[in-house]
């Protein structure tokens, strides 16, 4: 018994950790990583598509940036009648991420009934599209992105580094038991049987592409209240945001992280990039070795991640004798 | 519980796969209540009927009805969720998940709960889950991973799966593949359980010939894709048409 609730101590002493290390930085270094709660956040929703329910996505960046670039719109008053105010960047954020993988998941899952391999390639695809695409608007900046982007603020005052740190935190742990709830409800035991057996799933009377489909449009919304969240932080957005490259390094985030376990996959989008962040200038090009290596390592050998042993909770009460 | 229609009734039955014809005019009706076994060689078409009944195959001709009801041509989820539940040959359980998950599964669409919200806010009852943890044999086997169970266990689990609320009609595809002759009788016993106790109308595809004998139960005897007799297993092991399509060595031994 005590052996299972290790994981339940360690992911409450992980979030104490994040809590204490707002008190010991400040400046340049803090705001940095209120930043990579950003990461984590769009790390936890493709842990739930992919780590829950085996669903491989290669364009989830499509969703993130679709949230950076709706709520720069609209902070830019770029969109006509909708204002500037914050709130409304958030909701139109949201609104284009979710509705972006719903388009993606009703083309796929529904129509076509992709999964696997070829589920993603099509996102593979979408997202070097998306990305080109964006880089011929104008409207959206073209290749330089989006300016200006104004810092979040309150009543009028821009928010400090400690207070937007801990700001970040409370969102992205509101974030995490969100996603922990929904892996923890007979749903969530739904997709892991959808990663394991959908054939069988099917055969019980369900219909797992619409199932499939509401992990990956709430993992699109997640992305997109992420990207929007970056954008406000960052203050300029730009093509890379929605591309394949920042779909390939969430992938690297989780699968070292433990892409089975949502606090695991969240560590790994703090840690990996923190990690690049410092030791990029220590170690230049060997950093991407060193990365590369770190992800074939696990793969091969820990599948679990690096966190994901320590970090997995008890299963709920209600699957126990 | 209509009365006057049959639980199942097959009505020429016609599958095609390019020129090969699996099955080739198949008709047969069964009450409910009741408990039939189809016997028969490996490739005489057995699984691919299941496949037409469950609605994993299309049919090229022919109809399927269920109590009165027409149900070719609809899909698996909407079959499954009119009380036909199938167990297929290859034990069908989630080898990643605990039998208690495996249960679950099984159990949270009761009622109609199929959807995503549904399901997020579903709780499904302990008593039942304990209930069919029994059927199992699994009770002290919660917690485990299907994937440490024994063959016979999995096919154990994966019948107590089926048996939902609205079950009403079980499709058994060879459910003693592989088990041991003492595993097979358990079996046997728990099908004359299922309809006895449960209620469900059976239909077992074999070609283990002492699990359709320890079963009593009325056999159809298929071959190259027709019902070429029937009736209980004296009679059809009498039948020189049965014993030379297939008892052949058996019978004579």
């Amino acid at each position: 018994m005590k052996s299972k609730r290790r994981g339940l101590y360690a992911t409450v002493a992980a979030w104490v950790a994040l809590g204490i290390l707002g008190l010991l930085f400040d400046g340049w270094l803090l705001s940095q990583m209120a930043i990579y709660f950003c990461y984590g956040m769009f790390a936890m929703g493709l842990s739930l598509i992919w780590g829950q329910a085996g669903i491989l996505s290669f364009g989830q960046a499509i969703f993130f940036g679709a949230g950076a670039y709706g709520f720069a719109l609209v902070t830019l008053n770029k969109i006509p009648g909708l204002g500037v105010s914050v709130a409304m960047g958030f909701v139109v954020a949201i609104v284009l991420a979710t509705a972006l993988a719903a388009v993606i998941a009703s083309l796929t899952f529904a129509a076509r009934g992709l999964s696997g391999a070829h589920f993603a390639i099509v996102t593979l695809c979408a997202a070097v599209v998306v990305e080109t695409a964006t880089t011929r608007s104008d409207y959206l900046g073209g290749y330089n992105g989006l300016f200006g982007i104004p810092p979040l603020s309150w009543n009028g005052t821009m928010i400090g580094d400690h207070a937007l740190y801990y700001l970040m935190l409370s969102i992205t742990l509101l974030a995490f038991l969100s996603v922990v709830a929904i892996i923890r409800s007979p749903y969530g035991t739904l997709l892991e049987a959808i990663r394991d057996n959908e054939h069988r799933v099917r055969h019980l009377g369900y219909v797992p592409h619409h199932l499939k489909s509401a992990a990956f449009i709430l993992a699109g919304a997640l992305s997109g209240l992420a990207g929007a969240l970056f954008a406000a932080q960052f203050g300029f957005v730009s093509p890379s945001l929605l591309g394949f490259a920042l779909s390939t390094q969430v992938l690297v985030w989780v699968a070292v992280g433990g892409r089975a376990v949502p606090m695991a996959a969240m560590l790994g989008a703090l840690v990996v990039p923190g990690a690049e962040n410092m030791l990029s200038n220590v170690l230049g090009d060997v950093w991407l070795l060193v990365i590369g290596v770190l992800f074939v390592a696990v793969v091969v050998a820990a599948r679990g991640g690096v966190f994901g042993n320590l970090l997995r909770l008890p299963l709920p009460q209600r699957l126990r004798e | 519980m209509s009365t006057s229609a049959p639980m199942l009734k097959v009505d020429g039955l016609v599958k095609r796969f390019g020129g090969v014809v699996a099955l080739d005019g198949i008709s047969f009706e069964i009450e409910e209540g009741s408990v039939h076994a189809i016997l028969g060689p490996n490739g005489c078409g057995k699984t691919t009927l299941f496949n037409l009944i469950d609605g994993s195959l299309k049919t090229t001709a022919g109809r399927v009805e269920f109590d009165g009801h027409r149900i070719d041509g609809l899909s698996s989820s909407k079959i499954v969720r009119m009380g036909i539940a199938r167990k297929f040959q290859v034990p069908g359980v989630f080898n990643d998940l605990t039998v208690a998950q495996n249960l679950e599964v099984a159990l949270a669409g009761e009622d109609g709960r199929f959807g995503f919200l549904g399901l997020l806010l579903a709780r499904p009852e302990r008593v039942r889950r304990d209930r069919l943890a029994e059927v199992a044999g699994l009770t002290e086997k919660l917690e485990y991973a299907v994937a440490e169970l024994s063959h016979g266990e999995k096919q154990r689990l994966e019948i107590a799966m089926l048996l939902t609320r609205n079950v009403r009609l079980l499709l058994l595809d060879e459910p003693t593949a592989g088990m041991s002759v003492t595993e097979t009788e358990a079996i046997a016993e728990l099908v004359c359980v299922l309809r006895d106790e449960h209620g469900l109308t059976v239909l077992v595809v074999e070609h283990d010939l002492l699990f359709v004998k320890t079963l009593g139960a009325p056999i159809l005897v298929a071959n190259d894709g027709k019902i070429i007799a029937s009736g209980d297993y004296d009679a059809i092991s009498q039948d020189p048409r049965v014993v030379q399509s297939y008892l052949g060595a058996a019978a004579n031994a």
